[in-house]
C-alpha cells in the first residue's frame, strides 16, 4: 500500500478575476518507507503540494490518500486529528514552542492527542538519545543551536508514530556539513521506521539522501529518477 | 501541562498579572467587608431584634427615627386577623455619661418579656428589670461592658445598668442599648420633658403559627390607616442609610469588577498574540482548537486562583491584624464565595477575546512561519 497517492490534484486561487494554478494535475504516489524529494525553484508549488498531503490544505480537485484514507473531502476537525495521528511536520522555520523543553515539545504532541503518558515519555526519551540530544532534553529551544533545533524538530515529527513524514526545506537554515548531518538523521530514522517522507529542498546537494527525486515547476511535477 | 509549562517558565509575568489580580481582589474583599461592617452597623439592632413583624408609621417611610404610632393604631393592629401579640417598640438617640466620658448612644426600649427583645446575645442576661440593658458588643470597652453604669443626660434621665452583651447590636453605628420600654419612656421625658406623652417608635407583631409574614403585613396594611408593616428583613433593606450606603459601596466595587474583567482580557489577549507563532505551530501538528482554548482558560483560572488566594489572605491579615475603628469591617464567608464565582465567570468573559483570536489561527500559516 503506498503511504501518499496524489491523483490529478488541482489547487487554483482566484486573484481578481483571474484563476492562479499553485498546483496543477499533480499525481505522485510515495511508496511505504520510501524517500522522495521534492525539488523546485521558489514559488513552483513544493510547499502547497506538501501541505495538501499533510492535511493543511484542501485541494481544489484531486484526490489524497494517505495510508489508505482518502482526506481530500476532510472537514477541519476530522484534518486536525488527521495531522495528529497519521503525518510528521517539519517546518521551515517555526519549529518548536519557546517556552517547552526538548522533551516537551516532543511531549505535547502526545498530548494533544490524547496518548497515554507512560509510553510517550519513553518514546520521547528513546527519539531524543537517538537523535543525539540525550544531555539536551531539558533545555530549551533558544538553549540550543540550530542543528539541535532541527533534530529536536525531528524527533517530534516522528513522535506519534506516523506513516508519513514531510519536511519544507529542514535544511535551509543550516550549512552544508550540518545540513548533511541532519539529512542523514532524517534518512536512519525513517528507514528504520519504515516511514514514507516527502523532503522539500531547492538544494540540490541534499536530493541524494532520497531514493527519488522529483522536480516540481509552475505547480507541474515531473519525475526525474534517484 | 502546556498551560503549567508556560506559567512556570514566565514566572515574572504571570508573577505580576496573579499579583495585580490579588490586589484587585483585596480591594474588592475589604470594601465588601467594610460594607458588610458598615450595614450591620446601621441596622444590626433591627436585624437582631425577636420581632418578626415591624410595624412604622407610613410617613417614616421605614425610618425608624421618623416613626411614631398612635395608641389607637396599636390597638388596631393588635386586633388584625392572624396577629398572635403585640408589643410597643421605642427609640430614641441619646447624649449618655459612661466611663466617665459624655458620648451619643442609642436605646431600644421594649416590653420586658414581650416582643423586641435582642436575638445574639452572647454574654451576660436580658434585662429583668427597668434601669437595666443588653448593649452592643462591640461597645463593651467604650463604656457599655457588663457592669457598666450608663447615665441618660438630661433632667431626671434614668441610670442604667449593662447587664448582657450582644453582637452586631449597634444601630445608626453608634453604641446601642436594649432596655425596657419604661426605660425607654423615661428616658424621653428626660431629653424632653415638655411631652406629655411618649408614643412607640414601632410595634412589633408575633403572627399565628402558620399565617404567612407577607400575607399578614398585607393584611395590617389594607386594614390600619397610616400605618406601614414589613417584614424583619424588609425593615433591614429598606432603611435609608443602608441604602445609600449600598449603592455608593456598589458602584465603587462594581468599577472593581470590571477592572479585574479588563486587566485579565487585556493580558491574555496580549500574551496570546505574542505567543502566535508557537500556537499556529501545534495547529498545524494537530492541535485542536478546543486543546488550545482549553489550555488558555487553565490558565486563566489558575491566575485567578493564585490571585484570589492573594487578596484573601491580604484581606483576612488586615481585618485581623490592622487597627480596630468605630467601624468595624465583617468578612460573609457566603458573599466571599459569590465573589470569588463572580470573577471567575468575569474572568473567563474578559479572556473571550484571546479565545476568539486562539480560534481565528489558521495552521497553513505554520508554512510561511507567519501566525501572527
Amino acid at each position: 500500500m503506498s503511504a501518499l497517492q496524489l491523483s490529478d490534484v488541482r489547487k487554483v486561487y482566484r486573484s481578481g478575476d483571474q484563476d492562479i494554478a499553485a498546483l496543477d494535475h499533480a499525481t505522485l504516489d510515495v511508496g511505504d518507507d520510501e524517500i522522495v524529494a521534492l525539488v523546485g525553484p521558489s514559488g513552483s508549488g513544493k510547499t502547497t503540494l506538501l501541505s495538501i498531503a499533510g492535511g493543511l490544505l484542501r485541494p481544489t480537485s484531486g484526490s489524497v490518500v494517505v495510508a489508505g484514507h482518502d482526506i481530500s473531502g476532510y472537514e477541519d476537525k476530522k484534518l486536525t486529528a488527521f495531522r495528529g495521528s497519521e503525518v510528521g511536520f517539519v517546518f521551515q522555520s517555526v519549529n518548536l514552542v519557546p517556552f517547552l523543553t526538548a522533551r516537551e515539545n516532543l511531549l505535547v504532541v502526545a498530548e494533544m492527542t490524547g496518548k497515554p503518558k507512560g509510553p510517550a515519555r519513553s518514546r520521547a526519551d528513546q527519539l531524543l538519545e537517538e537523535l543525539g540530544l540525550g544531555g539536551r532534553s531539558r533545555n530549551l529551544p533558544d538553549q540550543l543551536s540550530g542543528g539541535e533545533r532541527q533534530r529536536v524538530a525531528i524527533g517530534r515529527a516522528l513522535m506519534n508514530e506516523p506513516g508519513l513524514a514531510l519536511f519544507d526545506e529542514p535544511t535551509s537554515a543550516l550549512d552544508t556539513e550540518m545540513g548533511e548531518q541532519v539529512m542523514t538523521l532524517i534518512r536512519t530514522e525513517v528507514k528504520e521506521r519504515g516511514v514514507a517522507a516527502v523532503v522539500v529542498t531547492h538544494d540540490t546537494r541534499m536530493t541524494h539522501f532520497a531514493d527519488r527525486k522529483v522536480e516540481i515547476t509552475d505547480g507541474r511535477l515531473a519525475a526525474s529518477g534517484g | 501541562m502546556l498551560a503549567w509549562n508556560e506559567m512556570r517558565r514566565a514566572k515574572v509575568r504571570f508573577g505580576l498579572l496573579c499579583g495585580a489580580v490579588g490586589l484587585l481582589v483585596f480591594l474588592i474583599l475589604f470594601q465588601q467587608a467594610l460594607l458588610g461592617g458598615l450595614v450591620t452597623d446601621f441596622i444590626g439592632a433591627v436585624d437582631n431584634q425577636d420581632a418578626p413583624v415591624l410595624v412604622f408609621n407610613d410617613q417614616a417611610r421605614s425610618n425608624v427615627e421618623g416613626s411614631f404610632l398612635f395608641p389607637d393604631q396599636a390597638a388596631a393592629i393588635a386586633g388584625v386577623d392572624g396577629v398572635a401579640s403585640t408589643g410597643f417598640i421605642g427609640e430614641g438617640t441619646y447624649t449618655v455619661e459612661t466611663g466617665g466620658e459624655i458620648r451619643d448612644a442609642v436605646m431600644f426600649g421594649y416590653e420586658l418579656g414581650g416582643l423586641g427583645a435582642p436575638s445574639s446575645l452572647v454574654e451576660g442576661r436580658l434585662p429583668a428589670a427597668p434601669g437595666e440593658a443588653v448593649s452592643s458588643a462591640a461597645d463593651r470597652d467604650n463604656g457599655f461592658g457588663i457592669g457598666d453604669v450608663v447615665q441618660i443626660v438630661g433632667d431626671g434621665g434614668p441610670t442604667i445598668v449593662i447587664v448582657g452583651l450582644a453582637d452586631d447590636l449597634r444601630w445608626s453605628v453608634a453604641p446601642t442599648m436594649f432596655a425596657s420600654y419604661d426605660t425607654f419612656e423615661a428616658a424621653q421625658r428626660a431629653v424632653n420633658p415638655q411631652s406629655s406623652v411618649v408614643f412607640p417608635s414601632l410595634v412589633g407583631v408575633q403572627p399565628v403559627d402558620g399565617v404567612d409574614i407577607g400575607e399578614l403585613t398585607d393584611r395590617i396594611n389594607s386594614e390600619v390607616d397610616g400605618v406601614e408593616a414589613l417584614s424583619r428583613q424588609e425593615a433591614v433593606d429598606g432603611n435609608p442609610g443602608v441604602q445609600g450606603v449600598s449603592q455608593s459601596f456598589g458602584i465603587i466595587l462594581g468599577l472593581a469588577f470590571l477592572v479585574v474583567t479588563l486587566v485579565i482580557g487585556f493580558f491574555f489577549m496580549i500574551l496570546t498574540v505574542h505567543k502566535a507563532r508557537a500556537l499556529t505551530l501545534l495547529r498545524a501538528v494537530g492541535a485542536s482548537s478546543r486543546y488550545l482554548v482549553k489550555n488558555l482558560l487553565v490558565q486563566i483560572l489558575m491566575v485567578l486562583a493564585i490571585g484570589s488566594f492573594l487578596g484573601v489572605v491580604m484581606t483576612v491579615a488586615l481585618l485581623r491584624l490592622g487597627p480596630s475603628g468605630e467601624v468595624s469591617a465583617k468578612l460573609d464567608p457566603s458573599s466571599v464565595a459569590a465573589t470569588l464565582l463572580g470573577l471567575v465567570v468575569l474572568a473567563l468573559i474578559g479572556g473571550l477575546a484571546a479565545v476568539r483570536r486562539v480560534l481565528r489561527i489558521d495552521p497553513m500559516s505554520a508554512t510561511s512561519g507567519a501566525g501572527q
